[in-house]
């Protein structure tokens, strides 16, 4: 747990869609971890390194996309991914969560589920 | 001793500036004396005694983010290489593209050639550095960004230049302080030499911001200067430190039977090296340049040249008190007493101090003399320093071509470097 207060406009955003910002705003107004969705997405898109096949795709289009198989990711990209998640919504994921998420579903619905339970725990 | 059956030459530039981000420009500040010296104001405070520094144009990356950098828009440089990179890693890219189209190289042509290395300078990325470890504290170590490490340590340059142009030959980090480019050139020569790689790219970069500059305001080693015209003023009577300086510059070097195989017009031959140490101080020079002398010395003989040989020297003169006197005995003792009055200039003054790097930009600036024909000369220069007394040193640039010139270097804890470069 961070003992620093994270901003509700934190930098780490400053040069993503607004959409994303005002889904991030949104999640820390309500707490409701549906809103974090178009965030993780925007997040994968962002350190994807096949850019192309992530292009127009919508959260139905993209739930089963592979990070590895499909969308290019290595292990230093997906620890990117993780560590842009983790200092963006101050929690802390350990190695063996991340190696049980394959798909950009699987990653959405492992983020809602830990800022559920950061917020329970809360 | 036979000389050495491989002659290399540099066959490529590429600039990244405070004098100018590219050869035409800095080959045009040279030889109009024009400096790139401007105000600065680091950690939003006015009071600092750091008014002025040789600073980079067309690019920002003053971020720890590198979401927010900007560079010129011609230069490529894909997400896959930013996000590990280090602010002065931005400018070394630049300066390798550049360097290799100056060569008629693609980068596809170096990409796995196992004859092809990489030699770097950088003292790593103090900025950097300090913001994941205070991003560290702050968590208390539960979580860190996973390319903190090779973005900021020391070798960050060699890494991500060595990921990004696929190096398969060799790579290697040099780390003196501010001779450590000019070691870095020195021992790519000494490979080329060894038959062991038949192309080194020798790169150089600093980044200029709070973290690298400011704690040499501690050791009272900076200008106090607040006129970009005057405060960079080497074996001036009046100077009173370094002005700080960022950017980089890259330099192809090969051997003579490569680049003729392509037909390239090489710059010039680096013709000899030599290096010393001081066995003095941590950070001041020898009072009597002993170190600096010798480093001359054992360059000249390398390249078997004599001391009258020698039409130029581009000295690391850093207008500094302490440097500068050592330096000018030293040239006194090579050149004066035995009859050589090379002309000498420190091109400091006009590009200030960019302490890794300094010795291949300086070694750039040197080819580019040999062949456009032209020596740099010291504008700033006001009153020379009594310990210059003998010593050639015109204030304006001379239109005249040298054949043979040096170019010293000197870092932390004595280490001193010297290169011999001639005309092709």
């Amino acid at each position: 747990m961070s003992p620093t207060p994270l901003p509700l406009d934190p930098p780490q955003l400053a040069r993503f869609p607004e959409e994303t910002r005002a889904a991030y705003r949104n999640f820390r107004a309500t707490g409701d971890v549906t809103a974090v969705q178009t965030v993780v997405l925007s997040a994968v898109r962002e350190h994807c390194p096949r850019q192309t096949a992530l292009a127009a795709a919508d959260f139905a289009a993209t739930a089963g996309l592979r990070l590895v198989e499909d969308l290019g990711y290595d292990s230093l990209a997906i620890a990117e991914l993780v560590f842009f998640l983790e200092d963006l919504f101050a929690v802390s994921i350990r190695t063996k969560e991340i190696q049980a998420i394959a798909t950009v579903g699987e990653l959405r619905g492992f983020v809602a589920a830990k800022l559920a339970e950061k917020s329970a725990a809360a | 001793m036979t000389a050495p059956a491989t002659r290399a030459v540099v066959t490529g530039l590429g600039f990244i500036t405070p004098i100018g981000n590219d050869r035409a420009a800095v080959g045009a500040s040279l030889r109009a004396g024009t400096p790139g010296i401007a105000p600065v104001e680091f950690l939003g405070n006015p009071a600092l005694p750091v008014k002025l520094a040789g600073t980079v144009k067309e690019f920002s990356v003053d971020s720890p983010r590198w979401r927010d950098w900007s560079w010129p828009a011609h230069y490529e440089i894909p997400r896959e290489t930013l996000r590990s990179l280090a602010p002065h890693g931005v400018y070394a890219v630049c300066a390798v593209l550049q360097a290799l189209a100056d060569a008629g190289l693609a980068p596809a042509d170096i990409a796995h050639d196992d004859r092809t290395g990489l030699f770097c300078a950088s003292a790593g990325s103090a900025m950097l550095l300090h913001h994941h470890v205070a991003a560290m504290h702050a968590v208390r170590g539960e979580r860190g960004n996973p390319l903190g490490v090779v973005s900021s340590i020391a070798g960050t340059l060699n890494f991500n230049l060595a990921a990004r142009f696929r190096i398969t030959g060799a790579v290697v980090g040099f780390v003196s302080a501010c001779a450590s480019a000019s070691h870095a050139l020195g021992y790519a020569l000494d490979e080329l030499r060894l038959g062991r790689l038949d192309r080194v790219i020798v790169v150089g970069a600093e980044e200029l911001n709070a973290e690298t500059l400011v704690p040499f305001a501690a050791m009272r080693a900076l200008s106090a200067g607040t006129t970009p015209a005057t405060a960079s003023r080497p074996f001036d009577a009046d100077r009173d430190g370094f002005v700080g300086a960022g950017g980089a510059t890259a330099l192809i070097l090969e051997t003579e039977t490569l680049a003729a195989a392509r037909a390239c017009q090489p710059y010039a031959e680096l013709a000899g090296w030599g290096q010393s140490a001081d066995g003095h101080s941590v950070a001041m020079s020898h009072p009597e340049g002993a170190g600096i002398r010798r480093a001359m010395q054992r360059a000249l003989d390398d390249a078997r040249v004599a001391p009258s040989a020698i039409d130029y020297v581009n000295a690391h003169g850093t207008s500094t008190p302490v440097g500068d006197r050592a330096e000018a005995l030293a040239l006194r003792a090579v050149f004066t007493d035995t009859g050589a009055s090379p002309v000498i200039s420190s091109t400091k003054g006009l590009t200030g101090h960019p302490l890794s790097l300094a010795g291949a930009m300086e070694a750039g600036f040197c080819a580019l003399a040999l062949a456009e024909g032209f020596m740099p000369g010291n504008p700033h220069l006001v009153t020379p320093d009594e310990t210059c007394t003998g010593l050639n040193l015109p204030r304006a640039t001379l239109l005249r071509a040298p054949r043979v010139v040096l170019n010293n270097s000197s870092g932390f804890g004595g280490s001193n470097v010297c290169h011999v470069l001639r005309v092709l």
